[in-house]
């Protein structure tokens, strides 16, 4: 259930970035989908159990696999940072092209 | 060896930093770490066994070297010091050259790595280096071709890294070993985002606009080695699971086809080579055991093209062929036509036999064919007027020169390939190709639509790919 609910995340943020013609909506919908590809993550990490891996005097419980949680960091790390980048430039198209329709701006801007 | 290996890593890093703190150095500390990587890279060459580092246990960070990736990081140091040579008297701020640097060792560690997270860093890394250096003249336009550069290669990666999860639900680590036990849509999703980010088959058509339309030296980086990061693992892939060799393999015919027939009718200087980069990775990826070779005299004649490309007066053929170009300029160029053409005495030659050796039955014609649109589209280029001014950049002979005796030198590699039977066929390829080019395309006028570069059709293309990837890959595990 869950993971169906996450793959739909990661379609509707897909199809956002082809449907929706407004550049920020399109990062927007990057957004989205790279929240769901993390929430799978979080969701492979938490088959075997839900209690944190950590020395406590908890005895023998179902254990969430620390690694996919570990890995997804550099992740989260990495889309934020291009994110930003990306609104900075967006930023400085949109002094003249006002609307950013990336229609429009794709047909100044090629050749 | 393992402390010089991890050392290497992270120097580019390091010297990245540095540059941007004492600006005065920029240039030298930036050729002193391309030179670094070239020398680290023969120092690879005299190893006969390959070295795998694991790096805290089993989940962690798993590097492999050998000779393969010993013949990429040779292009990455080489290309990057004809890049910084051609720059040398310019103005560029150490802004620049600090992000060169940066691309440089990004690059290095996709070259050297095994697993699919630190893969993962490292293409994104470079994605984001490569961005600001595209986006380096602040118009418009160059932000906009950053832009849709940045969001491709995003957009595939997040497709990569759910293949990635799924690779270590089935295995519990993230090796490329891991691929053989996985299912076969991760295989598909991870597949997806190295075709996209590497600029292979449909999925690449990002690529020809990117490349032509950013400065000369970034174009020269781009083609020569970025767009490797995404091939390399594919190769490495193909070699250490057999399983997914013969995907590989088609998407590497279909790739080279594709390439070719775009880059015959191109009236563009860049855009053509650009085109014919894409089609290069095709011969790449057809033969992935020789792979590493091609990929290093592809790197050097592509980025020696377009740095004579940006010394030409015009970028229209149409014009070119009514103004002449200097005598020098234009030896170079039909040196760096040659050598891709297949030419013998330069190690493009070396490359094609050795290529045309390692390929199955069902590809050796479709290879042949694509040769032969090689030979036609550098026709374009050898036959051009020549004897007038030029009025180049200080620094663009060094580099020039850097890089076609790189090709000289690199014919050691293979030199019992100089067998009669094997000068011949090339030599009929390119003459039956110039023959071809004279009587039929020199007059053609035909343009080909740029529909499937768009925006919107590169992401749609994404999920057609996908889909076929997923068809594919079930049929051939048979499941």
């Amino acid at each position: 259930m869950l993971e169906a609910c996450i793959f739909a995340t990661i379609l509707c943020g897909f199809f956002g970035i082809i449907l929706k013609k407004n550049l920020v909506m399109k990062i927007i919908s990057m957004d989205v989908m790279s929240t769901g590809v993390i929430a799978y993550y979080v969701l492979i990490a938490s088959r075997g159990g839900l209690f944190t891996p950590i020395i406590s005097n908890v005895k023998n419980v179902r254990y969430a696999d620390p690694v996919p949680q570990a890995v997804i960091l550099t992740a989260i790390v990495i889309g934020f940072s291009i994110q930003a980048l990306m609104l900075v430039g967006v930023m400085k198209l949109a002094r003249d092209n006002p609307t950013l329709e990336s229609n429009e701006i794709e047909k100044n801007n090629t050749p | 060896m393992s402390t010089i290996t991890i050392a290497w890593i992270a120097l580019p890093f390091f010297v990245g930093f540095v540059i941007y703190l004492l600006p005065k150095l920029d240039r030298y500390l930036a050729l002193c770490m391309a030179f670094a990587s070239a020398t680290y890279a023969l120092q690879l060459f005299l190893e006969r066994s390959p070295l795998t580092l694991k790096l805290l246990d089993n989940f962690g960070v798993i590097l492999t070297v050998d000779q393969l990736s010993g013949y990429f990081i040779l292009t990455n140091g080489l290309v990057t010091a004809a890049v910084i040579l051609y720059c040398w008297h310019s103005d560029k701020t150490a802004f620049f050259y600090a992000q060169l640097i940066i691309l440089h060792g990004s690059i290095n560690a996709a070259f050297a790595c095994a697993d699919l997270i630190s893969l993962y860093v490292a293409l994104e890394v470079s994605g984001i280096a490569a961005f600001l250096l595209i986006a380096y003249p602040r118009t418009d336009r160059s932000i906009w071709v950053g832009l849709r550069y940045l969001f491709i290669s995003n957009v595939a990666m997040l497709f990569y890294l759910v293949g990635a999860v799924l690779v270590y639900q089935a295995d519990h680590s993230f090796s490329f070993a891991g691929l053989r036990v996985a299912p076969p849509e991760a295989l598909a999703l991870i597949f997806l985002g190295l075709l996209t980010k590497g600029g292979v088959f449909v999925s690449g058509l990002w690529l020809p606009l990117t490349h032509s339309e950013s400065e000369t030296p970034v174009s020269a980086m781009l083609s020569g080695v970025v767009v490797k990061a995404g091939v390399y693992p594919l190769v490495r892939c193909a070699l250490m699971v057999e399983e997914v060799d013969p995907i590989v393999r088609i998407f590497g015919v279909g790739t080279a086809l594709l390439g070719v027939f775009y880059a015959v009718f191109e009236k563009d200087t860049k855009r053509m080579l650009a085109f014919h980069t894409v089609s290069q990775l095709g011969f790449i990826l057809a033969a992935p055991v020789v792979g590493g070779f091609y990929a290093l005299t592809h790197g050097l004649v592509k980025s020696a093209l377009f740095l004579i490309a940006g010394a030409l007066p015009s970028r229209n053929f149409k014009e070119l062929q009514h103004q002449a170009i200097a005598t020098p300029i234009w030896i170079a160029l039909v040196i760096a036509s040659f050598s891709i053409s297949g030419f013998p005495l330069l190690s493009g030659f070396g490359a094609k036999v050795l290529t045309t050796k390692n390929l199955l039955p069902w590809q050796a014609i479709a290879m042949n064919v694509a040769a032969l649109g090689t030979a036609i589209s550098f026709a374009k280029f050898i036959f051009l007027p020549r004897g007038g001014q030029a009025d180049v950049k200080p620094g663009f002979w060094a580099a020039v020169i850097l890089l076609i005796g790189g090709l000289v030198l690199a014919n050691i590699v293979y030199y019992e390939v100089y067998t009669f039977a094997n000068i011949i066929k090339p030599l009929a390829t390119i003459g039956v190709g110039w023959l071809v080019y004279l009587l039929i395309f020199k007059h053609s006028i035909l343009k080909l639509p740029r529909v499937l570069e768009e925006f919107d059709h590169l992401i749609g293309v994404m999920s057609l790919i996908l889909i076929l990837l997923f068809w594919k890959g079930f049929a051939w595990l048979g499941i």
